[in-house]
């Protein structure tokens, strides 16, 4: 009777409010073969949410089964050399069950030499 | 012996943005080891219960599946549609008509149907094979050229060496043969140390083929040599009207004279 009189429930909520980022991913995602999520999931993803911006790249690799990356890039620099440089910095951080996202910013300094009329 | 006779049906089919787990609960519920996916009504995969084993449960249809499955006619013999899967190492193959997917057949029960028309000493198939194929050119209008193989002296080999012996000639000879022929001859152990080989080539490939049988081979220090008997296809008349029995008929009895001049 005694423990009835003192027993109470009480829930506590707690509320966090943000932007939601849009698109949810930055410039990059890199897909493990074994990963919750294939490379078809997420072209369907990032065509719903940002239509035309991004391009899924499928690899032959033992880790990662495909790259999402943001079209703007491979118009900056050749696929390729852009995949090379992806795989070797990911590779040591990825297992095949991950998706890694990333930034990526390619910044160009051009210094010319002109010839004064 | 059409790969129409082996094949399930009907197919069943998922759409590509159902989640693996729906997939494998639908296959269980339907007893069957493979769906088709589709993707606003067109076929985009297969995906069998392997594929989901070896995939995460949180993947969609899309990428847990086979894409751009590989398919077959319903048309096709089944021995092609058997060597279609061992080329490609896989265990289905899609059947489809005017584009639709109309059944699946396995490995599994091609092998065990084809297997009852195998000789197990050398490999290759039996006579039941043979005339499948030779009444379907036939019956197509298809001329071709019958090989009737007869190896001579056989029984001396048997009588000299012994039956397992024998065998081994059989074997080699048969190896010879796979070597020798190419997609567009058909081969069979059609009875004892006599073999068949249907060939579509050209004049000139085919009498390379004849002349490359009517070489005697030196197996374990043994010449063998095989009387060829040949019907071409081009050169008799009503050739279409002939039954494919009559044809062995002729082509055997050749090979019987040409064995007793050899001899003579």
């Amino acid at each position: 009777m005694q423990d009835k009189l003192n027993y109470f429930r009480k829930a506590m909520l707690s509320l966090k409010i943000s932007e939601f980022e849009v698109p949810p991913m930055q410039d990059l995602l890199i897909i493990g073969k074994k990963a919750p999520i294939g490379p078809e999931a997420v072209k369907r993803m990032a065509q719903a949410i940002s239509p035309e911006q991004f391009t899924i790249v499928k690899l032959e690799h033992a880790k990662i089964e495909a790259v999402l990356i943001r079209n703007s890039l491979l118009q900056m620099l050749d696929e390729r050399l852009l995949m090379q440089i992806i795989l070797e910095e990911a590779d040591r951080l990825i297992s095949d069950n991950m998706v890694l996202r990333s930034e990526l910013k390619i910044s160009v300094s051009v210094q010319r030499e002109v010839e004064l009329s | 012996m059409k790969v129409a006779e082996f094949m399930s049906s009907p197919v069943y089919t998922v759409s590509s943005e159902r989640g693996v787990q729906f997939v494998s609960d639908m296959m269980n519920e339907l007893k069957i080891g493979s769906l088709v996916v589709t993707d606003h009504g067109s076929i985009v995969g297969i995906i069998t219960s392997r594929d989901i084993r070896s995939s995460h449960p949180n993947r969609i249809a899309a990428d847990a599946m086979t894409p751009n499955p590989i398919s077959i006619s319903p048309d096709r013999f089944a021995w092609d549609a058997l060597e279609v899967m061992e080329q490609h190492c896989i265990e289905r193959l899609l059947v489809t008509h005017e584009e639709q997917a109309i059944g699946i057949v396995t490995r599994v029960a091609l092998q065990g149907k084809l297997n009852q028309i195998v000789d197990p000493l050398t490999g290759l198939y039996r006579a039941p094979y043979i005339q499948h194929i030779g009444e379907h050119f036939l019956n197509r209008h298809q001329h071709f050229r019958l090989l009737f193989i007869d190896l001579n002296n056989f029984g001396e080999i048997n009588k000299f060496h012994g039956h397992p012996v024998g065998d081994d000639f059989l074997v080699e000879f048969s190896n010879r043969l796979r070597t020798i022929t190419n997609e567009q001859d058909y081969v069979c152990r059609y009875a004892g140390d006599e073999f068949i080989v249907i060939t579509c080539r050209n004049e000139n490939d085919a009498m390379q083929l004849e002349a490359a049988l009517s070489q005697p081979v030196v197996i374990q220090n043994v010449t063998l040599s095989a009387s060829v008997g040949i019907i071409n296809g081009y050169l008799v008349p009503d050739f279409f009207s002939l039954s494919f029995r009559e044809l062995i008929s002729r082509a055997s009895l050749l090979s019987t004279s040409l064995k007793q001049k050899s001899l003579a």
